[in-house]
């Protein structure tokens, strides 16, 4: 017995994995499941459509353009980037409330937020608030990394920071011919990480000690630790218009959140009536045909206002039904002529 | 056979006194060191002069080598532990591919154009390099084991008048050695004597050509003498012989010298050489010399010549490849152009970006955004695909060799695929050229028939199992094993036979080069070639035992009479002579001539007016028709006076230079063989080897073309062709004279149609084409060689008719047709052979296959491919072709599919970033794509897929042809499914862009919708093209989803972050991406619209063919047997 094992030493091994004969499944395909299939497809697509086109519709947008290219549009004094400090004021009335919480975007066009060397051109360790990186910025800043007369480092450092949106802006509801301003609430407006961990000022007291011998980024009217006196929970990098800032646009044509109207009378949202917008115009656009607009909104669990979501959804939905009617077409030419 | 040479120049030599020995030899050495230098005899060995060939060693340091001869030690390792690294890198930096990534690698340290961070491309880089540095190291260390083991072999070594055990790496030219009985030879030694008488030794060369039989050598009869009379050790320690030698080379079968020894010279040949490898057996000791070590040996020689032949699909692979890199020069140029016009007319107007301009130059920025993009869009380069290619490769062979269905127990060989590149070509095999004997028969032959002085004896009619056994107990030594039945020839044997018989049995006991060995007090026969060992067995049956054989004699038992023949030469066949003879002095004293051999050159070399030659060409007429293997014996008595003449002639031959030396042999071989007398023929028979009718069916309807390729003669191989269903019975042969009308023809195809509408052929007039069959033989295969435009109308022909039979073919010729076949058509070409005249066709061929037969080891050893039965082919081709062929097809197409549709996107986003080289992933997702995400379900799939079962491919071998067609690998097909990776770049870029413009969606999480799109999709295409979901499938397609989302959350995370937030900043955008339903619902919609194409063209082929496949899939469901008999 012994011997005859031996004499078969070259024979392989019987196993599903060496035989090839490993347990498997094989979905056996046929006309009956996949029209079907492509059917079912389709129609659940249809329905995701229809439910985000009708959710997508039910957002209420006002959109308002405040770039002031033509003459008679209330920021063209301002759009001349010769004309400093400037003000104007937009008035707009919408014809129903707006429920809220309504959101204040401010959007910009044809600016390039993604441009490589411009989205590297920050120092996430400075900005993680640690000093080594105060002295010694991220050679990606260039050319934003030492400035100033004495050639002193920048902080914050590089190009997002130094190109920050720097237009403000003011809503007043005009009531019987007076304003009343609707208070703006610009707490929560950044991501959570962003504003309780990757940004963090640094652990010194009073903050403006840490920035001695840095200069200020040369577009910024202020230092950093200026930005919001009142609050020091919204000062330095944690700013929240710096942060929403520094989170770069995807594409070049995009909106940031600027505030929400959460409180007092708004809380429910935009009331139908005329209201004005001061703004206090400082960001250049015009020199590269940029658009500035400012944009009201509210939400749903889909977020902003969205159509080509659910319209493509449809249409692929739609596309699919297409399919499986041309399937069907498909299958009885090759069946009926066999079963004759 | 040793030929002593008196010399003139050497008088002196000999009359040497012993004092003055050395300085004489000085100048006889110098004298014939000059005379052997002239014949190329320059590798001088001096016997027992260690110190002498020590200091002629080959040393190397650094790299620098010197010395003449290596030393016994085998080095097949190539790597230590300080030169592996620098070397595996060295090496693997030679392929283009690596190459091309160290570039990549080198272009992203560069700070101002690094679009990507260097470590993305070095992840996919490390793991090829470290996969096959791995691979590497592990064989080399299995080498560097079986080295050692070799190395430390033990071998005894005379040193200073005694034996001693030695290690084989300490052996060196010039010692003596002592090889004991089953010992394996350490290196190429001369026999100068052993404990056999005549010191005959016998080696047995299964490790060097695969054959097991017994090859006698002798020792030069001086040697043999002077050395065997004393104490061995004394004797040999005192000699002090020279030998003049070839140079180092690699023919096995030839070897020239001179062994210059106390003032004579002998000639050695490949007879006194024992090589490298061999094994001692039946020999108790032998004494020998060594000539060659190490590298130098014949064996040695012989090793590392690895053909790579390369596939057809990996020819269309790295054209693919090729392609792609030059559409992304291309491509990127355009970025460039883009850029540089971004950056003019956009950039300088941007106060917030005009500092970012490098250089304020707009052409300087976009030639440095060129190569930003060249870096970007790398990964579509796979560079993953060459390692995996080889690994699919090498486990598609695996499976091959791990088959229990092509498994021959009863020689316990699983078949073998020895070169792994190219499994995915049997699949799209188109032509099959087979050799006959020992391919499609078993070349177990049985002696049936034969035909002496015109009396045919024996009947083929019956099977040779329902033969009667003839009485043979009168005969001692009979052993069984003959299957004819012939009492009237046993009769005539047993009275007194008339002198032809006796001397054709003679012949066929004494014209052989077989080998005896006794076991048991009966003879069992060795030999080289089958048909020797059958005629030899049969005359033992038949009264006529050969009992041995010495160096110059064999003796045989005639009926109970033992009578020795001094043998005086041996003429040896060759396939060109076909033919061999033997020159005896009978115990009578007369010189006879027995001559054996083909009936062509046979006949062509009879004395005038040979009797029965007339009665013999019938009955060799009535064997081939029969399907027998026949030989012609003839007899010469040769006088005295021509015999000596002859002899100094052939000396004269013999010591020629190698080259010419062979065809002066041939001429003087010649001169002797003539004038013969015919005995008779011997027939045997050679069967069909079980299967081989199915099998060729079989082939033949998966749209596979057979062709025989044979030596044997045109009646046989027809009737083979007739036996194995190659032809029908109504099948018409276009011989010659017609298939050189049609080639001289000015229209060959005209002229066949008229040809086969003459009333001759016209039986079918539409099926006319298929029912004819082109029959060749070798001498008009020459006129091919002639006119060289004929092989392209031949082939258009061939195309056209069922099969093409060759017969009387060389093995140059079979080589050749291969050549045409390959040359005129586009085809893959399988040649499948089992024999030494095979190796050149199995050679040129597009996959050899090597059948493990009688024949010897010699075919299999050149092979890709070796299988023990015919039959084996069928499932070889159609199992494991078809299946290896789409497997591989499947994993090209997908490789270079998910490859391109995930770095395209770039090309995309491009436009909408200012053409800045702005990744759309995270560099971490780049760098998990190909290694991680999409890498191992691939694998699995080209290991495992299989759409229809072994059984079922078997059953409809019309499935076969959609790889000869390459309906899955042509070049429009890679094309397509480039094109389609193109489309779903365009998608995975636009629908999200679509979703995300004008709102407040920041890069971070459109770049995570991407990626993850682009993930579904790879998933969604592999579900859809895999077919045969095992385990290793699902639980790799779902672990890879899995790994998605655990790397993404690893890298977003915070405890990353902190520790190097610039090459972790996507820290949070996860969090935020995957919370948000309208990202799933992008990314959803996204990989849904990506893969809409491929899954409509699923579907709608799967409508299509739902007929058919619902034909197959119900088929499966019954048991089928594999078509054999078995």
């Amino acid at each position: 017995m012994v011997k005859e094992e031996n004499e078969l030493v070259n024979r392989p091994d019987n196993t599903a994995f060496t035989q090839q004969r490993l347990p498997a499944w094989q979905p056996m395909l046929s006309a009956g499941i996949i029209i079907p299939g492509f059917v079912l497809i389709g129609l659940a697509f249809i329905g995701i459509g229809v439910a985000l086109l009708i959710t997508s519709r039910s957002i209420q947008v006002l959109e308002l353009d405040y770039t002031g290219e033509d003459q008679d549009s209330p920021c063209f004094r301002c759009s001349d980037p010769a004309v400093r400090n400037c003000t104007c004021t937009l008035q707009f009335s919408n014809d129903r409330l707006i429920e809220g919480p309504v959101f204040f975007y401010y959007g910009l066009s044809n600016y390039f937020q993604n441009y490589r060397r411009y989205g590297v051109s920050r120092d996430d360790g400075q900005l993680y608030g640690d000093l080594s990186y105060f002295k010694e910025p991220y050679d990606q800043c260039e050319p934003y990394r030492f400035g100033g007369g004495n050639n002193q480092p920048i902080v914050p450092c590089g190009s997002i920071a130094n190109s920050m949106f720097n237009d403000t802006f003011r809503l007043f509801q005009n009531i019987n011919g007076q304003r009343r301003e609707v208070p703006l609430d610009g707490k929560g407006i950044a991501w959570w990480t962003d504003y309780n961990i990757k940004f963090r000022n640094p652990t010194v007291t009073p903050l403006r000690d840490a920035f001695n011998g840095t200069v200020k980024p040369p577009f910024w009217p202020r230092p950093a630790y200026e930005l919001d006196t009142s609050d020091p929970a919204n000062n330095g990098f944690i700013n929240q218009d710096f942060l929403v800032w520094m989170r770069t646009a995807a594409l070049p044509d995009f909106r940031k959140l600027y505030r929400r109207i959460t409180e007092g009378d708004y809380a429910n949202g935009l009331p139908a009536g005329n209201y004005s917008l001061d703004i206090s115009y400082n960001y250049p656009v015009m020199s590269f045909s940029g658009r500035k607009r400012v944009v009201f909104s509210n939400v749903s669990w889909m977020g902003g206002k969205n159509e080509f979501l659910g319209i493509a959804y449809l249409v692929i939905g739609t596309l699919c039904i297409v399919m499986s009617v041309v399937m069907l077409i498909v299958y009885a030419k090759f069946k009926f002529p066999e079963e004759e | 056979m040793s030929h002593k040479i008196t010399e003139s120049k050497g008088v002196f030599c000999v009359l040497a006194v012993r004092s003055v020995h050395f300085q004489k030899q000085f100048v006889v050495f110098f004298i014939m060191d000059k005379d052997s230098a002239e014949s190329g005899l320059t590798w001088q060995v001096r016997a027992n002069q260690r110190c002498y060939h020590k200091k002629q060693q080959k040393k190397s340091f650094l790299g620098f080598r010197w010395g003449r001869c290596s030393d016994n030690k085998i080095c097949s390792h190539k790597y230590t532990f300080f030169t592996f690294i620098p070397l595996t890198l060295f090496e693997q930096f030679q392929r283009a591919a690596n190459l091309y990534f160290l570039f990549m690698i080198a272009l992203q340290c560069v700070p101002i154009i690094a679009s990507i961070q260097w470590y993305v491309s070095i992840i996919p880089l490390l793991l090829v390099l470290s996969v096959r540095g791995a691979k590497d190291l592990i064989n080399d260390m299995a080498r560097r084991r079986s080295d050692s083991e070799v190395n430390s072999r033990p071998c005894d070594v005379l040193i200073s008048q005694s034996f001693s055990t030695e290690q084989w790496k300490d052996l060196c030219v010039g010692d003596i050695v002592r090889i004991h009985k089953d010992q394996t030879v350490p290196a190429d030694i001369v026999l100068l004597c052993s404990s056999e008488p005549h010191s005959l030794s016998y080696v047995e060369t299964v490790d060097i050509d695969g054959e097991t039989n017994l090859k006698c050598r002798q020792a030069l009869a001086a040697t043999h003498h002077q050395l065997t009379s004393e104490p061995s050790e004394r004797t040999l320690a005192d000699f002090d012989g020279v030998v003049f030698c070839e140079e180092p080379d690699d023919a096995m079968y030839s070897f020239r010298g001179q062994l210059h020894w106390r003032g004579e010279r002998f000639l050695l040949d490949i007879q006194h050489l024992l090589l490298r490898g061999t094994v001692l057996r039946n020999t108790l000791t032998a004494y020998g010399l060594v000539v060659y070590t190490g590298t130098d040996t014949k064996i040695l020689r012989n090793c590392g010549k690895l053909r790579a032949k390369r596939t057809r699909l990996e020819n269309s692979l790295n054209k693919a490849v090729i392609g792609i890199v030059l559409f992304l020069l291309s491509a990127v140029l355009l970025l460039a152009v883009g850029c540089g016009v971004f950056t003019s007319r956009v950039m300088t107007r941007t106060e917030f970006f005009s500092a970012l301009i490098i250089n304020g130059d707009p052409v300087y920025t976009g030639f440095l955004v060129y190569w930003s993009y060249f870096i970007l869009l790398s990964p579509a380069v796979p560079i993953m695909l060459y390692v995996t290619f080889e690994m699919i490769h090498t486990y598609h062979s695996k499976f091959i060799n791990w088959d229990l269905e092509m498994y021959w127990a009863q020689t316990d060989s699983p078949a073998q695929a020895q070169c792994t590149s190219l499994c995915e070509e049997l699949g799209q095999v188109e032509y099959l050229l087979s050799d006959k004997t020992g391919t499609l028969t078993q070349n177990r032959l049985l002696f049936r028939q034969c035909c002496i002085a015109g009396e045919i004896y024996g009947d083929s009619s019956t099977k040779a199992e329902d033969v009667e056994p003839m009485d043979l107990s009168w005969n001692p030594f009979s052993c069984g094993g003959l299957f004819m039945w012939a009492p009237t020839l046993v009769e005539r044997l047993r009275a007194q036979p008339c002198p032809t018989v006796k001397r054709f049995f003679t012949a066929l006991s004494v014209c052989h080069t077989v080998m005896v060995q006794w076991k048991e007090d009966a003879p069992v026969y060795q030999a080289t070639s089958p048909d020797e060992e059958t005629l030899v067995g049969a005359a033992r049956e038949l009264g006529w035992v050969f009992m041995s054989r010495t160096r110059d004699s064999i003796v045989v038992s005639e009926m109970g009479v033992t009578r020795q023949y001094k043998v005086l030469a041996l003429l040896d066949f060759t396939s060109q002579r076909r033919r061999m003879s033997i020159l005896v002095r009978e115990p009578e004293g007369a010189l006879k001539l027995y001559c054996k051999g083909a009936d062509i050159v046979i006949l062509e070399r009879l004395q005038r007016h040979c009797p029965h030659q007339e009665s013999v060409e019938q009955a060799l007429e009535l064997f081939s028709q029969a399907c027998l293997r026949t030989l012609c014996i003839a007899v010469r008595s040769v006088s005295e006076t021509s015999w000596e003449q002859w002899s100094q002639t052939l000396t004269r031959a013999a010591a020629m230079p190698t080259f010419d030396r062979n065809a002066l042999l041939e001429r003087v071989y010649d001169e002797m063989e003539r004038d013969l007398l015919l005995l008779g023929v011997t027939a045997i028979e050679d069967r069909l080897q079980e299967g081989v009718p199915e099998t060729i069916s079989l082939v033949k309807q998966a749209g596979i073309k057979v062709w025989v390729l044979t030596g044997d003669k045109k009646e046989t191989a027809v009737n083979i062709g007739y036996a194995c269903k190659l032809l029908d019975p109504d099948t018409k042969l276009l011989e010659w004279q017609e298939l050189r009308q049609i080639l001289q023809s000015p229209d060959p195809g005209g002229h066949f149609q008229k040809i086969r509408q003459t009333d001759l052929w016209a039986v079918e007039k539409d099926k006319a084409g298929v029912q004819t069959a082109v029959v060749l033989t070798g001498p008009e295969l020459t006129e091919f060689e002639q006119r060289p435009e004929w092989g392209a109308k031949f082939m258009s022909l061939a195309q056209q008719c069922q099969t093409v039979l060759c017969c009387r073919v060389t093995p140059g010729q079979k080589a050749d047709i291969v050549t045409l076949v390959k040359k005129h058509t586009s085809s893959i070409t399988l040649s499948i052979g089992d024999g030494a005249n095979d190796v050149n066709m199995i050679k040129t061929a597009h996959v050899g296959v090597g059948l493990a037969g009688v024949e010897g080891g010699q075919a299999v050893q050149n092979a890709d491919f070796s299988l023990s039965r015919f039959r084996y082919l069928q499932r070889l081709l159609l199992v494991h072709g078809r299946w290896s062929y789409r497997r591989i097809s499947l994993f090209l197409r997908y490789f270079l599919f998910k490859t391109c549709s995930f770095a395209l996107v770039h090309l995309w986003f491009g436009i909408f970033n200012g053409y800045s080289a702005q990744s759309m992933y995270e560099t971490w997702f780049i760098a998990l794509y190909t290694t991680f995400y999409t890498s191992s379900q691939i694998l699995f799939v080209a290991f495992f897929e299989k759409d229809v079962s072994a059984e079922t491919s078997l059953m409809w071998p019309e499935l076969y042809k959609c790889g000869q067609k390459q309906e899955l690998s042509k070049p429009l097909v890679l094309f397509t499914s480039l094109f389609y990776a193109l489309y779903t770049s365009f998608v995975l870029f636009f629908i999200p862009c679509g979703v995300y413009y004008n709102t407040a969606v920041d890069y971070q999480t459109m770049a995570v919708t991407v990626s993850m799109a682009a993930v579904f999709t790879a998933t969604i295409e592999i579900v859809l093209v895999t077919r045969n979901w095992t385990k290793f499938n699902v639980g790799s397609v779902c672990l890879s989803l899995l790994l998605y989302f655990i790397c993404s959350r690893i890298t977003h995370s915070k405890f990353l972050f902190q520790r190097a937030p610039a090459d972790y900043l996507f820290y949070g955008a996860s969090d935020e991406a995957f919370a948000d339903p309208v990202v799933w619902l992008t990314a959803l919609l996204t990989a849904l619209t990506a893969v809409l194409p491929s899954m409509t063209s699923l579907a709608l082929s799967v409508i299509r063919t739902a007929h058919n496949n619902h034909k197959v899939h119900i088929m499966c469901h019954q048991p089928v047997e594999m078509r054999s008999h078995t």
